[in-house]
């Protein structure tokens, strides 16, 4: 009984705390897509994402019911780094969802504004936050009246400056000033507390990874399976910090743990615990203030995990050469680092040769099929001496240089058009990712790699059937030093059994360093002589490697890399069953450069359709 | 040989904000017979440039704008039917040839493959055109010019223009213009007042950070007048952006919902 009485009582007490509208909500998932334009458009980075932000602490005074009810020692505000603007997961700050969809929009259009140079990285948050607002506001007039409605439902919100003590009060009037007249306040008066945190400005100190960071090259790390979850989770602050010196301080020792917040920084070496419960872990998560992790060398996925390492010499694929050295683009530096990736093209050591796997048989006449009557499709042929139909244009001319030729003379009669098989001159390259989170499961009987190598298998079938010359290669790296691009078929190989073989070798392993391997790709299109070059990129997520090519420096990369491709004629075009690329591949491929295939079961079905579109576009277009 | 002394003067001359030193670059070209290449994206003012130099050079402008279907025939000429005979009519490149003039061949990578063998020799310091039907060989007068322009922006690489045509040409890029002179533009082209000319320019510079990400193609000039004339004739802003800017430029939903919201930043909403 005491305990439903408990339970009831901090439910009331926790609604009655919080003042925000839930009838009235806004979730960024709804409006994220627009959001995206709109925020570029005002001038925002085009290679960030947007993503939900977590709660953190703020120091302002709560308020008795806040007190009582133990909330409000977080709030959730818009901040923006290197590779993301973090927006609240949802608004429900005021009554109408207008204007919590407006505050959205607010909160873009102020973190999108480029700011004045003369701005000092010193500036105050308070007079930043004013030339942030008037330069937004000064540049799109329209955003004046949806300012200042936000603005007075706002100030309606927060608490009225009579009713605070001496300091506090001094604040929140400059504050309310501010935000009415942004530009008017030179600095925020001194006081006990920091003053409540302003919903329709940027975070005052926006949480960074602080710490040591690990730059260059870390030690093993298990790979980023599943990573793309990250676009809906929120953003959790962290923080690197030494390695604890002694081990086993664990809290079974310590009695008045807990007596502790979940914010305390203890010293626990987790690295062999053996607890898995990543339900618990994620409430745990959002539960927390700021995570602390530490770089240890002889992390446990390091000694499990074996198929990180590097195979043995007499187990590993075959290195066809010492290795080729390209570039990789460093975005901070805006340079290419010259000779920095070692590309090591390789072939199966285990590869036998195999007919085509019984489920694609079906799948593969169908296509084949279709490829053949594609290749054979017929086009007029002017100029002929007999044909299928006179050319009007030809037989005027004819009778023209009769009529000019009084002596008799015929000229050349070829009045005739005739239909034939259209020769298309069409190199294309495939390039897989074979990277490790291909090794993920895509429902209970499939795993992406298979989804790979069946789309591979069909998409061989198809390009032989067509008669397009065609390479495939498969690529995944480990650090710089090792990308390892597999060579399935060359440009000059037949189609046979051997390389079926290959294709059923294919599988899953390292990370995705996928600049260096589009770079190789490039290379190994422009030797072709054909007169349409295509560059199909197949793969599963972002680039990421080990080392700093993980986020923003790999997507930089790539993107460079795409860049280059396309300055030498050839034409990228990415198909990934990454449900969230549309956040990052736009930017990298172009809003026409790339297609995702929601289901990636329908991708062995859907590639040779995509091939067919793309190619015959290329043709009419 | 025209020169620069025999130029129309300023007054009764069509406007024309210059982007750098365009103008002088093409008197230059003229002034030595070469050939020009104008590259930029669509809407940039290509067309009203060469209009201008035409206007300003005092000579004929035989424009021919290409598309998928134009052959080396419709630009050289072909027999036609007569009385009972065939005659010979000439296309407007051999036309420009003949009587001198500027032949303006607009988006030529559309154009089919065998238009570019035909302007090779134009090109060139022979400066001729063979006609085989008629087994003719003309001679380019000195106030001949010819002049091809193209947007390299266009994602179907495909129609990129060859190198060695490329290099048979001067040439010259042109962009958006800045701010100031793009705002200039619509003041004197359409009647719309200048707080709504800047409020509209700075959109379309929005919108033009988009290309390649978001968008093909970013807002152009051409758009940007069609907007301010729906404006100033009395059309509620928002919409005539929406019908004049948002919707040529994208059939994506979310794309055209935040860039609404981006015209409502610039005008304010009316609902």
């Amino acid at each position: 009984m005491e305990e439903r009485v408990g339970q009831l009582w901090d439910r009331f007490i926790t609604r009655m705390a919080h003042q925000g509208h839930p009838q009235a909500a806004v979730k960024l998932d709804q409006v994220s897509g627009p959001l995206g334009v709109f925020y570029r458009a005002l001038g925002g980075n085009s290679a960030l994402r947007i993503s939900a932000t977590t709660a953190t602490l703020h120091q302002a005074r709560r308020s008795w019911l806040h007190r009582v009810a133990g909330t409000g020692r977080k709030a959730e505000l818009a901040w923006q780094d290197e590779s993301c603007l973090y927006l609240p997961a949802c608004l429900d700050l005021f009554a109408e969802p207008q204007l919590n969809r407006d505050l959205y929009f607010w909160l873009a259009a102020l973190a999108g504004t480029p700011i004045a140079a003369e701005t000092l990285p010193d500036t105050s948050w308070i007079v930043e936050s004013q030339q942030r607002t008037c330069q937004a506001l000064q540049r799109y007039q329209g955003l004046r009246q949806r300012y200042q409605r936000l603005v007075k439902a706002y100030i309606a919100l927060r608490p009225a400056p009579a009713s605070l003590k001496y300091d506090a009060a001094a604040q929140e009037r400059a504050i309310q000033q501010a935000l009415k007249v942004p530009g008017s306040v030179t600095e925020l008066p001194d006081g006990k507390y920091a003053p409540a945190p302003v919903a329709l400005w940027l975070h005052p100190d926006a949480p960074r990874c602080g710490g040591q960071a690990a730059d260059g090259e870390i030690s093993d790390r298990q790979a980023s399976q599943g990573e793309t979850r990250q676009a809906e989770q929120r953003r959790r602050q962290a923080e690197r910090v030494d390695k604890p010196d002694e081990q086993g301080a664990t809290l079974g020792v310590r009695h008045e743990a807990d007596l502790f917040s979940f914010a305390e920084f203890i010293k626990m070496d987790r690295s062999t615990d053996e607890e898995d419960n990543p339900d618990q872990a994620e409430s745990i998560a959002n539960d927390i203030d700021k995570m602390s992790v530490t770089q240890d060398n002889s992390t446990v996925a390091s000694r499990i995990k074996f198929d990180l390492d590097l195979p043995s010499a007499q187990e590993d694929d075959i290195p066809l050469s010492e290795g080729i050295l390209y570039p990789e683009w460093d975005y901070k530096k805006s340079r290419l680092l010259s000779d920095y990736c070692r590309i090591i093209p390789m072939r199966s050591r285990h590869a036998v040769d195999a007919e085509l796997p019984q489920h694609l048989q079906k799948p593969a006449r169908r296509l084949r099929r279709q490829f053949e009557s594609l290749s054979l499709s017929p086009q007029w042929i002017r100029g002929q001496y007999e044909g299928d139909k006179l050319n009007l244009d030809a037989y005027l001319d004819y009778r023209g240089s009769v009529a000019n030729n009084p002596s008799g003379y015929t000229g050349d009669p070829r009045l005739y058009c005739q239909k034939r098989p259209l020769v298309r001159d069409i190199a294309s390259l495939l390039l897989a990712d074979l990277s490790l989170s291909t090794d993920a499961w895509v429902n209970n009987e499939q795993q992406v790699i298979d989804v790979i190598r069946d789309s591979v298998h069909l998409f061989a079938e198809s390009l032989h059937a067509s008669g397009d010359q065609f390479a495939i290669h498969g690529f995944s790296s480990r650090r710089r030093q090792h990308v390892r691009f597999n060579c399935i078929k060359d440009f000059n190989e037949t189609y046979d059994a051997g390389i079926r073989g290959r294709i059923a070798d294919m599988s899953p392993g390292f990370y995705t360093r996928m600049g260096a391997a589009i770079r190789h790709a490039t290379e190994l299109l422009s030797h072709q002589s054909a007169e349409k070059k295509l560059l199909l990129l197949l793969t599963d997520g972002k680039p990421n490697d080990l080392d700093r090519y993980e986020g923003r420096h790999g997507v930089e990369d790539t993107r460079k890399a795409i860049q280059q491709a396309r300055s030498q004629g050839l034409i990228p075009f990415c198909i990934t069953i990454d449900a969230d690329a549309s956040q990052y591949l736009p930017y990298l491929f172009g809003v026409q450069g790339y297609t995702v295939i929601r289901q990636a079961e329908q991708l062995p079905k859907r590639l040779p359709q995509l091939y067919m579109t793309l190619t015959g576009k290329l043709y009419a277009g | 040989m025209s020169t620069v002394s025999q130029l129309n003067t300023a007054e009764t001359l069509p406007f024309y904000e210059p982007q750098g030193h365009e103008i002088e670059l093409f008197m230059h070209a003229y002034e030595h017979r070469l050939p020009v290449l104008i590259k930029g994206p669509t809407g940039c003012g290509k067309t009203r440039f060469i209009s201008y130099m035409a206007e300003r050079l005092g000579l004929p402008l035989y424009t021919v704008a290409c598309h998928d279907d134009l052959s080396a025939s419709d630009l050289v000429g072909r027999h036609l039917i007569g009385d009972g005979e065939t005659v010979w009519s000439d296309g407007p490149l051999t036309r420009a040839v003949r009587t001198g003039g500027i032949c303006y061949l607009d988006e030529v990578v559309e154009a089919r493959k065998d238009t570019t063998v035909v302007i090779h020799p134009l090109t060139d310091d022979r400066r001729i055109l063979p006609i085989d039907r008629t087994g003719e060989t003309l001679q380019a007068p000195d106030n001949f010019m010819l002049v091809v322009s193209y947007n390299p922006g266009y994602q179907n690489l495909l129609k990129g223009m060859k190198p060695s045509t490329r290099q048979r040409f001067v040439s010259m890029s042109f962009d958006y213009l800045p701010a100031a002179a793009e705002v200039e533009v619509l003041l004197n082209e359409t009647a719309v007042d200048k707080a709504i000319a800047e409020q509209l320019v700075i959109l379309a510079n929005g919108l033009r950070q988009l290309k390649d990400q978001d968008l093909e193609e970013g807002a152009s000039t051409r758009l940007l007048v069609y907007t301010a004339t729906l404006i100033s004739t009395g059309f509620d802003p928002v919409k005539a952006c929406r019908a004049g800017m948002i919707e040529p430029l994208s059939d994506d939903q979310d794309t055209i919902a935040g860039l609404m919201e981006l015209v409502q930043a610039a005008f304010g909403r009316t609902d």
